[in-house]
């Protein structure tokens, strides 16, 4: 892989849900080390641009690719065509996903939650995956916790847990989908510093978020999406300072004095 | 009639009925998991014959279902089954009875689990198999333990039904002891040992309720 290739590159995406058009025409590429936040309005398409990255929802039109891997590209017709499951299954290698909701496995204990992809997916030796996860739960303010179960710890530990199980798989790039909307202000707070501390670490991130002044300190560039198309995108502090556009403008104008 | 022999009677029933209970269940918890699947199929054909088949089993008396099994294979196809084919039968009936109702707990256990844990499990490289056996298969477990319960204490009572084969479960022990003795005393005997027989199930259920009550969701 040389340098200067990205390591999510999405051109031309497209998206319906039942003839509605979610994603018109979006083309977003992450470089090494870089952290994009994409801001915008409920229901403007960031959600589900994320989960077309992540591969839980399928693209209808457009190209995908992690760093040399295409795992979809536009057939003449203009379809998105996938590649094949081997593929798939190392594009999910590359990338991490934190969700709004957590999704940690009630029935695990945190130390598990992390582990068992490591251990039972990507089968690597015991030992390391349990001193690295023990490493990242500590990293996470977690340490102690590792034989709680989730629903002993509060909401903003269970995102860090998420966070922790993400990152023990090694991958090249970590998407967040709104990680703190689900939090309480005072919880946000320990989520949004994790997040802060691997942006320092240069760790490769996509972050949906509502947290306005946190996208411009943490992001090196911000998507401004709304009505399935990216209306603004540029530097951080240019898109949240400056905006170019009334659509952004109007958005951000809600979030003032934040 | 001495109570020791009025005894020895009821227990050696009860050791049918026991077993009516050990091979039913051996049968049907495993069954139930192909019909749940087969009711969520997305092929079309698999989930409508399922459904008919959940909904005879639930919409007809187990008693006549049983009768059906004894007598239909000569009935019907004038076919001679021999002395044993009773037990076949009953387990037969038994089995694919519950089977459905077990199904129908399963198949509403399955689909309880949020979305959310699917994805994550995606996301995170689980195969299709790993993701059932290791993420929602033990949350189907603890949420429907309550229902399974409920099914499995039904089964005990439900044994008695294999009266109507000839089976001398304790059941017909009772009933024949009471004919004989024109005596109240069988049934009531016989109606405690159900009772402690669903008491010793009702504790192994509670103890397994809470060894899953580590964590709630």
């Amino acid at each position: 892989m040389t340098s200067e290739q990205p390591l999510v590159l999405l051109e031309h995406a497209r998206k319906s849900f039942g003839g509605t058009p979610v994603l018109k025409d979006i083309s977003l590429s992450v470089r090494r080390g870089e952290v994009v936040a994409v801001i915008g309005p409920s229901g403007g398409g960031k959600s589900t641009l994320l989960r077309c990255c992540t591969l839980l929802e399928t693209l209808d039109g457009g190209r995908l690719a992690y760093g040399d891997l295409v795992v979809a590209e536009e057939d003449a017709a203009g379809r998105a065509v996938y590649a094949g499951k081997a593929a798939l299954k190392e594009a999910k290698t590359r990338f991490g996903l934190v969700f709004q909701n957590f999704n940690l496995f009630p029935h695990y204990t945190v130390l598990k939650n992390v582990t068992d992809a490591p251990l039972h997916v990507q089968k690597r030796p015991k030992d390391e995956v349990m001193e690295h996860a023990r490493a990242l739960l500590a990293k996470m303010g977690l340490a102690g916790t590792e034989d709680k179960v989730p629903c002993e710890l509060s909401g903003g530990m269970q995102q860090r847990v998420a966070i922790a199980r993400a990152l023990a798989l090694d991958p090249d790039v970590l998407f967040f989908d709104e990680p703190t909307s689900a939090l309480d202000p005072e919880l946000t707070k320990d989520v949004l510093k994790v997040i802060r501390d691997l942006a320092a670490e240069h760790m490769t991130m996509v972050i949906v978020t509502h947290e306005m002044s946190f996208a411009r300190d943490v992001a090196d560039h911000i998507v401004f999406m709304d009505g399935g198309v990216i209306v603004e995108e540029g530097p951080a502090e240019q898109v949240i300072n400056r905006p170019q556009h009334q659509r952004t403008r109007a958005f951000l104008a809600k979030y003032e004095g934040e | 009639m001495e109570f020791a022999t009025m005894m020895e009677l009821l227990l050696s029933g009860l050791a049918f009925t026991v077993q009516i209970f050990l091979v039913t269940l051996v049968g049907s918890l495993p069954l139930g998991v192909l019909v749940a699947f087969g009711r969520m199929s997305r092929f079309k054909p698999i989930a409508l014959v399922t459904r008919f088949y959940i909904s005879v089993m639930r919409g007809t008396p187990l008693m006549l279902q049983l009768m059906a099994l004894m007598f239909g294979p000569y009935y019907l196809l004038g076919l001679n089954m021999g002395g044993d084919w009773k037990y076949w039968a009953c387990s037969i009936g038994f089995i694919i009875n519950y089977a459905a109702y077990f199904g129908e707990i399963y198949r509403g256990g399955i689909q309880s689990i949020p979305r959310g844990q699917y994805e994550a499990a995606e996301v995170l490289g689980y195969s299709k198999l790993q993701t059932f056996m290791k993420i929602v298969l033990p949350q189907v477990v603890k949420r429907i333990l309550p229902a399974m319960s409920n099914e499995i204490i039904t089964l005990v009572k439900d044994t008695s039904l294999a009266f109507v084969l000839g089976i001398m479960e304790m059941f017909s022990q009772a009933k024949a002891i009471a004919a004989s003795q024109v005596s109240m005393l069988p049934y009531v005997i016989a109606g405690v040992i159900y009772w402690v027989f669903n008491f010793i199930v009702e504790i192994v259920l509670t103890r397994i309720e809470k060894k899953l009550n580590y964590y709630h969701d």
